[in-house]
């Protein structure tokens, strides 16, 4: 069941920027990636990204630089930071415990 | 100049770059469904702008997280509020006319008593400044004698200082000319005790206080100025004053302020002698103020002077005992008496039609805010958030009320003009009026106010309709608030009347009260004699004679007298009753008031038209040899004679081994007490030929066609023959009766004109309503006349949906007015706080003006046509 990402408020930032861990990309680039990877169980009301892009790169947890891609494109190419990265660890703590505890709730018999 | 905008608009709100990141998203997502999913141009198109949701709510999240994004916001808005005036100028005209004069009167009269009610002294924590003394019958403020005060003041556990000072009197000064300026002798502790130390130089030392010591002076900015054109090398130098040497020790600051508010050039130490101040007999008179110990009150303050008032007590007279008071005040309310309950009362009033004004223009934003509905729902429907709308309202209302504060400001200054070339006014010290920074401010918080209520109240009553159900054109409960805002502009405006029929009837019997003398054509010359030192009492017996014998000569006049005070004034002498022995009779109880009384000339009742009772007037031969008639008032008589005739009694006026007096004459009561007080009983002495009743002064009647120029010209050159540096005042009678009035007329005037104005607010209020009941439920009407409804049918339907609400609106203001009534007792005359007429007849008067009213509508409501009325859906 595809879920909206916006209802995942503060997972989106998750997302984001496990995305960027791999390596820098541009928004269409993140929203593609997600979609792929979540194998289409997430589908992210792609203009969403953006405020989030950019509370992010405002607590300079990413940085974002206009490059052109291959399509002769102009478009803003994101990279995440060494404060970045650590958020990014403390989240995936967080979420990991919980869903763990979320799933041993919903197995207990 | 555009460039720089620009650039700061993209620094502050990068929009056009997220334009482009988000663009570019959208064409590379499009890019991608055709070469992926092979997918036409369209469907891709169509493909990425579904998965990419709104871009218009992408933007404001964005545009959110920028503080800029307000201001942006706030210049749209306005924007929109004036694009949106242009199209309805009616409205947009009433709004800004009501709230102009709204806010304007209000912060007129805010201007007016701020500095009577709050603005701060002039002296550092003012508020703990206290005015202390005795309150009697001898004057109308506070005072104090020189044996008291010193022993207070070593006694006393409420203050932290206590000062004193003498009356003010005008000094001889000669610097490098003579003249005559104000001048007050105050203890050495008086600057230090207010807290305003001189500008230079420096403050008085106890020594200099003492009696005898060498004088030095304190002298006012102003006087700085003038006598030595504001030179430095002023410190230190001597002047005669009053023939004595006082050498220049400091210069008072600019806005130094006495603080009985009495004019000021010198001051000077009042050296008491507490020898002699405590002698038998002394009468130092002073006033005396005090600062309060931190964290004591005033009542406490009072607590703990009562027992040194009581011991006190004990050295007045015991007949006097109970006509004397402890008053321990604050200066502030020492300085604004009879101006403190008009002030509240002015400034409740005005605040009262600023709060009708507001509901008015409500009721007006209101019904453009139903007109556009439609429109709300719009933009609601294209993301506008509540918050937004909210804020827009706002700002709309803003733009209404700010210039409305600042044409406030301007109306508030015509105000004040306009109230200071009305002489009645005087009571409120007009003087004292600036439009300052505290004018502002309030000018601008009652605009904010004003928007905050006006752009608030409609925005939230219409947000709760969800978005498209606008279509209906009946607006169920909605209308409950509107209608309501009108019982309380009913309630308001009744309040408003009835206040002003109790001024105007208050006035009306002031003025129709009887003095008990007819001062028309009556002019009065005061002759002050204290220049000149008369040092046997003949020659001042020579001086009153001789003024006499020159002023009955004047031409022109029907009647001349002289008397040493005139009514209205009270007697510059009083007496206990308890102290008039009658013979065989016993004496009146201790606690009998005192009584007033004069020493007249033969033909002082005729002059002054006061009748004769019963009995005679003095006669010429009484004046010399020894005095052996008086004549008593109405009032006195009553009181020594209950039951019998006084005529040929005989009393004696100092107690036991005083001279008996025959009553010769009774005089009808005359009002020597103030318009608005019982008059005191009073008796008459024949002003003998030895002149040792008299003092300095001495006043003449002239009952005359002259007019006052003419014999104040006269009078001052007679006087002068006599006595050159004498001085004469002229008084007409007839306006220092009409003076005494002055408050009342004020407040009345004022109250009317706030009266008629609430009136019309109300009128046009409900006016507003009805018509706008009539034009919403214009279906309803047709639908009911296609029915059979007759004319009247429909007019009492329309009527009745309303006239509930104006029946509560009257029922509350009843209410208000009951509680107003006990507030404004003490400034009401002849008509008692529980009469109801008054009432009844403002009840009656809103009828008249919410029958006017809703007239035009109700008429338009019986000619609704049926066919027309079901067209319009």
């Amino acid at each position: 069941m595809a879920k909206r990402a916006d209802t995942l408020a503060g997972s989106l930032e998750l997302l984001i920027l496990k995305t960027l861990a791999r390596a820098p990309n541009h928004g269409f680039g993140i929203a593609l990636h997600i979609e792929d990877a979540s194998d289409g169980l997430l589908l992210l009301e792609e203009g969403s990204l953006y405020p989030a892009l950019h509370r992010l790169e405002r607590e300079k947890l990413i940085s974002g630089s206009w490059q052109t891609t291959e399509n002769a494109r102009r478009a803003k190419v994101y990279k995440l930071t060494e404060a970045g990265s650590e958020r990014l660890r403390e989240i995936e703590k967080q979420w990991t415990g919980t869903a763990r505890g979320v799933q041993k709730v919903l197995s207990f018999a | 100049m555009k460039r720089l905008l620009r650039w700061l608009r993209q620094r502050l709100l990068p929009q056009e770059d997220w334009r482009e990141e988000m663009e570019s998203h959208l064409a590379m997502r499009q890019e991608w469904s055709e070469r992926v999913n092979g997918a036409s141009k369209g469907a891709a198109s169509s493909d990425a702008h579904r998965r990419f949701g709104s871009r218009v709510r992408a933007m404001e999240s964005l545009r959110e997280q920028y503080w800029a994004h307000a201001v942006q916001d706030f210049v749209q808005d306005i924007r929109y509020a004036l694009r949106g005036w242009r199209r309805q100028p009616a409205v947009v005209l009433a709004v800004s006319g009501t709230l102009v004069l709204g806010i304007g009167s209000a912060t007129g009269i805010f201007s007016i008593v701020d500095p009577l009610l709050f603005r701060p002294l002039p002296y550092p924590h003012g508020e703990q400044l206290a005015s202390v003394g005795f309150m009697g019958p001898v004057d109308t403020h506070e005072f104090m004698f020189g044996n008291f005060y010193l022993n207070w003041k070593r006694d006393q556990t409420a203050f932290s200082a206590m000062t004193a000072m003498r009356p003010s009197t005008q000094c001889e000064v000669v610097t490098n000319q003579t003249m005559q300026t104000p001048c007050t002798r105050v203890e050495w502790n008086f600057l230090r005790t207010l807290g305003t130390p001189p500008a230079m130089g420096r403050d008085f030392t106890p020594a200099e206080d003492r009696p005898n010591a060498p004088l030095s002076v304190l002298i006012s900015y102003r006087f700085w100025q003038s006598a030595f054109g504001g030179q430095r090398d002023a410190l230190g130098q001597v002047l005669e004053v009053d023939g004595h040497k006082a050498r220049v020790i400091g210069i008072l600051s600019r806005n130094f302020t006495m603080p009985q508010l009495g004019d000021l050039d010198l001051l000077l130490p009042a050296q008491i002698d507490p020898v002699a101040a405590r002698a038998p007999g002394a009468t130092v008179f002073l006033r005396a103020f005090a600062r309060l110990k931190p964290g004591v009150t005033f009542e406490q303050a009072r607590q703990r002077i009562w027992p040194l008032f009581r011991q006190s007590l004990k050295e007045v007279p015991a007949e006097l005992r109970s006509e004397v008071h402890l008053m321990v005040q604050s200066l502030r309310d020492r300085q604004i008496q009879e101006a403190k309950k008009a002030s509240w009362l002015l400034l409740a009033a005005v605040m009262l039609l600023l709060a009708m004004a507001c509901v008015n223009v409500i009721n007006l934003l209101l019904a453009r805010s139903e007109a556009r509905r439609e429109e709300f729902a719009m933009r609601t429907a294209l993301g506008a958030g509540r918050g937004r709308l909210l804020r827009q309202a706002l700002t709309e209302s803003l733009l209404f009320a700010l210039p409305g504060g600042v044409v406030g400001v301007g109306t508030a200054a015509l105000l004040v003009w306009a109230l200071k070339q009305q002489a009645t006014a005087g009571f409120l010290r007009l003087e004292s009026v600036q439009i300052n920074t505290r004018v502002f401010l309030f000018a601008l918080a009652a605009s904010v106010l004003c928007a905050l209520l006006t752009g608030l109240l409609p925005a939230l009553t219409h947000l709760r309709a969800q978005a498209l159900r606008g279509w209906r054109t009946v607006a169920g409960g909605r209308n409950w608030f509107r209608h309501s805002l009108i019982a309380l502009q009913i309630a308001f405006s009744l309040l408003l009347s009835t206040g002003a029929i109790l001024f105007m009837s208050t006035l009306i019997h002031l003025e129709s009260e009887a003095t008990g003398f007819r001062p028309e054509q009556l002019v009065a010359a005061t002759v002050n004699a204290s220049r000149t030192p008369y040092s046997t009492n003949e020659k001042l017996a020579a001086f009153h004679n001789e003024l006499e014998r020159r002023l009955r000569e004047i031409p022109g006049t029907r009647r001349f007298a002289m008397s040493d005070s005139i009514p209205p004034a009270g007697g510059v002498h009083v007496r206990p009753v308890s102290n008039i022995l009658v013979a065989n009779h016993q004496r009146v109880a201790e606690n009998g008031g005192l009584a007033a009384f004069r020493y007249v000339t033969p033909g002082y009742f005729g002059t002054m038209g006061i009748a004769l009772r019963s009995g005679r007037d003095f006669r010429e031969s009484e004046r010399t040899g020894t005095e052996s008639s008086i004549v008593l008032s109405d009032l006195l008589a009553k009181k020594l004679f209950p039951n019998e005739n006084p005529l040929g009694q005989s009393v004696a006026l100092e107690g036991a081994g005083s001279p008996w007096l025959t009553v010769i004459g009774v005089a009808a009561n005359v009002k020597n007490n103030g318009l608005e007080t019982p008059e005191s009983p009073e008796y008459y002495r024949v002003r003998m030929k030895t002149g040792m009743q008299l003092g300095h002064s001495d006043t003449a009647v002239f009952r005359t066609h002259l007019t006052t120029a003419q014999l104040e010209r006269w009078v001052a050159r007679q006087v002068a023959a006599i006595d050159p540096a004498a001085t004469v005042k002229m008084a007409v009678l007839a306006e220092t009766l009409r003076t005494l009035n002055d408050r009342p007329r004020f407040l009345a005037m004022v109250m009317g004109v706030f009266a008629a104005a609430s009136l019309l607010l109300a009128g046009v209020g409900l006016f507003g309503v009805i018509s706008y009941l009539v034009t919403s439920r214009t279906r309803e009407l047709g639908v009911r006349a296609a029915l059979g409804a007759t004319r009247k049918n429909l007019v009492v339907l329309v009527q009745s949906r309303i006239m509930g609400w104006v029946a509560l609106g009257m029922a509350v203001g009843m209410l208000g007015v009951l509680g107003m009534q006990r507030l404004v007792s003490s400034l009401l005359f002849g008509v008692s706080a529980a009469d109801p007429r008054p009432l009844l007849a403002a009840v009656g008067t809103m009828m008249i003006v919410a029958a006017l009213a809703s007239w035009y509508p109700s008429l338009r409501a019986a000619r609704v046509d049926p066919a027309l009325s079901l067209r319009t859906e």
